[in-house]
């Protein structure tokens, strides 16, 4: 009876994953498979499988509207900000981690408290700033901001993982007679490459979608990023549907990608500072 | 000592020479990216003038409007921005910024006064009223004829007889009219201030949107109600409230086909246009009547002229001279009526109505003849009304209420609430 | 480890850092770049908000008007409305996604095969950026061909067929099921990780006490992930209060403010309203940030005493 029960309820258990994997999944695969085909074949009937495969659409996509544009800044702009992000953002989580002197704490909070920031309390005057100072519509002044943005997000996963590192190994390097930044460089980055490779994924994903930002500092169309690109389908007239579906697919596909291939890492990075 | 002078008189010439042949280039932006008639026809005026003026170069940059809004407001705020950039009149934020040119050195005896009206601000005016409009019922010929319903000479039906259309439309699965409010904020209040306008008569009209009248009057709730009974007999598409301008226009004429649309006389940018780039169709008839009567109306032939594209030009510009004369080029009856041959809607310009031609003669006569004796309440709700009252008048009017999502007393509590300080 | 002992140390071996007497050089060369860009586009920013917020801020000037724009604030009906929507927003879907995603993970902590799979297939709706969301639950959510609706009406439920996004009674929950969509997978995801790291002695503990799996897993699994389950709820309470891109794409705040959030009213405001003026916005900007502030502190107070009760 308790085997039947058992069984039962491992069948039930495995129908709720199953339902609910096509509940999250599904929207995915509907964009996936209308991403190939035209918004002709689309409006007859929204649901079938490709009939044809119109990989040519992503040629369209990519070289008639723009796409390669777009692709490329979201590009620089993410690569550049997330690189700056790891550097200075590993620097300040180190010395936050390793040193003590006063003030420490209570830097450490100015920087961390400003994750709760809502964007809109800063977005007003940055949009003043970037226009006084000529980095509107720039994707170098885009990607200061996404530095600012994720900063505080990035420290707090690095000095966590910084401040875990046994004190031997640095106390070790200094009796050696090592100065501070071979120190950082040799000792605590190697060991934290765990943390950096979370932060630099979460930060590549977080930054690949963000929207509000860009919005607000980039209208010139030759500097918009994927998110803003997206709405170049969406025009005067019936919404091209299908190609529209093509444009999403180059957005997702990368993200989803990167997360394939690195997602233990990342999960173990978020989870390190949540139990215990 | 001869050589002197001579140097001097070669110098001279060579200033001179330089001064007239230096080089003006005027920055340009404005919106109908997509719309290529009228595209066509600035472009076409730009080619002229800079034919004219061999120092001028005009770089003209195409947006669409929301886009070319955002892109202004950053520009103008950092204090770039383009020479001439497209405007609409109820922009009032940059003249009350003091952010664009005093129009008054154009030849504004070849404006409409009526134009001229709508863009002066303080006693000066600071828009070239280029494109003007009216709203119009444009009706499927072949469609009206199979439901059984005739225009009258007048080219106004009675409230009732119109109330017939939309049920004879729906017992044959056909949207009585087409209208769409998914990206842009006055289409939906269509339906709304031009029956208004009829029943008030133009001042109380201009004192109800002025926040003097109470929405409560019952000449306003009487109207509403009836606009109301229409929307609920399944006058408008189910995706009317997604439903683009441009998409609401193939709903009307392609596919699926509506038996009216009420639109504005820009009609034509985009119905003229061939048919597979959202034209209409070959062979398709298009009527134009007036909007229905009301019941007990003061003014049955009130109805809304708005100003549209406008060229604006911007205080800070270092070619205030070349930049008017080119907007000088613009107010000339030829220029006007070329604009109405080709374009096919009104302008703020005056015309030499005795010499139009064109391809579209037909269609103008058919137009003009809609407006004939027309009194005309200059301006639209949402160019006319500004801060919390427009943004209420727009989510109520031009979005809930055609979808039947407010009822008809709540619509008035909100206006009456949103006039209050 | 071992490159610590190889190369020659460039000093004599016999200065050791003494902990008591920080390396302020080193320290400021560490956290200058960081802060710079930190008070550069953070910091300043606050304060320059700040500043706005008691001005009339136009291109050419701006004018000292005193709290005038905060008391235009306290009538403003529309921002009111905005901040009820953001709230019930970020009320009800830390509820949501964190049960959900905690009921997954339980079920999937019963070890079914494939497990790897199934993370990635529900962790995508969290990859996808929120406009890229928002655009295919648009569809879904048509009328007359979207998912949603020909789901109901393939099951015979035709009745039930809305505007799901049409109908100013039914935006906002739709907007939060979207959203619910989304972080249940990333919620799911990392309490399965967090319950797959609890040291097994303490569930085979259980095992010995011979409790039945459900008693086991509430007695015993949940309590010891509480911080991990805390920690989501703040970050999803968070988020929500931030919320713009999926709403700017799907409602823009209508149907008639239903859909209306603090982030959408203060952009029309700054951006889309008839005026040059960036002093109300910003005075919106600093009133939310208060309040953002207090909800924050207050869900960890709440927190805080729960589990000392606990103790």
């Amino acid at each position: 009876m308790k085997r039947a029960i058992g069984l039962l309820g491992r069948g039930g258990l495995f129908a709720v994953v199953a339902l609910y994997t096509a509940f999250a999944a599904g929207p995915f695969l509907w964009v996936a498979t209308m991403s190939l085909r035209t918004t002709s074949e689309i409006s007859i009937d929204h649901y079938a499988l490709p009939a044809k495969w119109h990989w040519e659409k992503f040629g369209q996509a990519w070289f008639n509207s723009n796409y390669n544009v777009y692709f490329g800044n979201s590009l620089i702009v993410v690569v550049s900000a997330v690189a700056l992000l790891t550097v200075i953002g590993s620097m300040a989580a180190h010395c936050f981690a390793r040193y003590r002197f006063r003030g420490n704490r209570a830097l450490y909070f100015i920087v961390f408290s400003a994750i709760i920031f809502p964007p809109q309390i800063t977005i007003i005057a940055l949009f003043q700033i970037l226009v006084q100072y000529g980095l509107y519509n720039t994707l170098a002044g885009l990607a200061l901001v996404y530095v600012a943005v994720q900063l505080p997000l990035t420290v707090y996963i690095l000095e966590t993982f910084f401040a875990r590192i046994p004190g031997d190994l640095f106390d070790a390097a200094r009796i050696d007679g090592y100065p501070e930044w071979q120190i950082f460089w040799k000792v605590s980055l190697p060991i934290a490459l765990p943390a950096i490779a979370t932060a630099v994924i979460l930060n590549t994903i977080l930054l690949w979608n963000e929207f509000l930002y860009a919005v607000v500092l980039i209208t010139d169309e030759s500097k918009r990023t994927l998110p803003l690109g997206i709405q170049r389908f969406m025009g005067d007239q019936l919404e091209d549907v299908g190609m529209i579906a093509t444009g999403l697919m180059i957005a997702i596909v990368p993200v989803v990608l990167i997360y394939a291939f690195f997602s233990e890492k990342l999960i173990q990075g978020m989870t390190a500072g949540a139990v215990k | 000592m001869r050589t002197l002078r001579w140097l001097v008189a070669v110098l001279a010439v060579t200033f001179a020479s330089a001064a007239l042949g230096q080089q003006v280039k005027l920055t340009f932006w404005s919106h109908w990216a997509a719309e290529k008639i009228k595209r066509d026809f600035v472009e076409e005026a730009i080619r002229r003038f800079e034919a004219a003026h061999p120092n001028v170069k005009i770089e003209a940059t195409w947006y669409e409007k929301n886009a070319l809004y955002a892109a202004l407001k950053t520009a103008l705020r950092a204090g770039t921005g383009p020479d001439i950039f497209y405007a609409e009149p109820d922009q009032v934020e940059y003249m009350e910024n003091g952010l664009l040119l005093d129009l008054s050195p154009l030849d504004w005896s070849g404006i409409e006064p009526w134009a001229k009206q709508i863009w002066t601000y303080k006693g000066k005016p600071y828009g070239l009223p280029l494109e003007a409009w009216t709203i119009e019922l444009y009706y499927n010929k072949k469609a009206l004829a199979d439901l059984g319903v005739t225009v009258p000479a007048s080219l106004q039906l009675s409230a009732g007889s119109f109330t017939d259309l939309v049920k004879k439309a729906r017992a044959k699965s056909m949207t009585p009219m087409s209208l769409g409010v998914g990206d842009r904020p006055f289409p939906g209040a269509f339906l709304v201030h031009e029956a208004l306008v009829k029943k008030l008569g133009l001042e109380d009209y201009a004192n109800l949107l002025a926040g003097k009248l109470s929405w409560s009057d019952p000449r306003v709730v009487d109207t509403l109600k009836l606009v109301r009974s229409w929307t609920e007999a399944g006058l408008l598409p189910t995706t009317f409230t997604t439903l683009k301008l441009g998409e609401s226009h193939t709903y009307f004429y392609a596919n699926p086909g509506a038996a009216t649309f009420l639109m504005g006389s820009f009609y034509s940018s985009r119905a003229f246009n061939p048919p597979d780039k959202g034209g209409e169709p070959a062979g398709f008839q298009v009527g134009i009547m007036k909007y229905p009567a009301v019941p007990q109306g003061a003014c049955e032939e009130c109805r809304t002229l708005a100003v549209g594209g406008s060229y604006v030009v911007n205080a800070g510009t270092k070619n205030p001279r070349e930049a008017i004369e080119f907007l000088d080029a613009f107010v000339d009856p030829a220029m006007a009526n070329r604009w109405l041959e080709n374009v096919v809607v009104q302008t703020g310009l005056k015309a030499d109505l005795s010499k139009i031609g064109g391809p579209h003669a037909a269609y103008l006569k058919e137009l003009f003849a809609a407006d004939a004796n027309a009194k005309y309440f200059f301006g639209l709700p949402n160019q006319r009304m500004q801060g919390k009252p427009k943004e209420v008048f727009t989510q109520v009017f031009n979005n809930a209420f055609p979808a039947g999502t407010i009822s008809v007393e709540d619509a008035v509590k909100q206006m009456n609430a949103a006039y209050a300080r | 480890m071992a490159s610590l002992v190889a190369p020659t140390p460039p000093r004599a071996a016999s200065t050791a850092l003494r902990v008591d007497r920080p390396p302020w050089g080193a320290i400021v060369a560490f956290l200058l770049p960081a802060f710079t860009v930190y008070v550069a586009f953070t910091a300043y920013p606050v304060l320059r908000t700040l500043w706005n917020s008691v001005r009339t801020v136009l291109p050419r000037n701006a004018e000292f008007v005193g709290l005038a724009n905060y008391a235009a604030l306290a009538r403003d009906d529309l921002f009111w409305r905005a901040v009820q929507n953001t709230f019930v927003w970020a009320c009800v879907s830390p509820l949501a996604e964190v049960t959900i995603g905690l009921l997954l993970a339980l079920a999937l902590y019963a070890r079914i095969p494939g497990r790897r799979f199934f993370r990635i297939a529900w962790f995508t709706p969290v990859l996808m950026s929120y406009i890229v969301v928002g655009i295919i639950w648009v569809w879904i959510y048509n009328y007359d061909w979207g998912a949603a609706n020909a789901l109901l009406r393939a099951v015979g439920l035709g009745a039930y067929v809305q505007a799901w996004i049409g109908d100013p009674r039914v935006a906002l929950p739709s907007l939060i099921f979207v959203t619910t969509w989304m972080w249940t997978g990333f919620n799911m995801v990392v309490l399965l990780a967090a319950m797959h790291s609890l040291p097994s002695e303490v569930l085979e503990a259980a095992e010995l006490d011979n409790c039945g799996w459900a008693a086991k897993l509430w007695h015993v699994v949940i309590p010891l992930i509480r911080p991990t389950i805390l920690n989501l709820v703040v970050l999803s309470f968070i988020g929500k209060m931030k919320i713009f891109d999926l709403v700017w794409i799907t409602t823009k705040g209508g149907p008639l403010w239903s859909t209306e959030t603090v982030s959408t009213y203060l952009y029309k405001r700054a951006f889309e309203w008839s005026t040059f003026d960036l002093g109300y916005p910003s005075t919106i900007a600093v009133v939310w940030f208060v309040i953002v502030l207090a909800g924050v502190l207050g869900l960890t107070w709440l927190f805080r005493t729960r589990e000392r009760l606990e103790y």
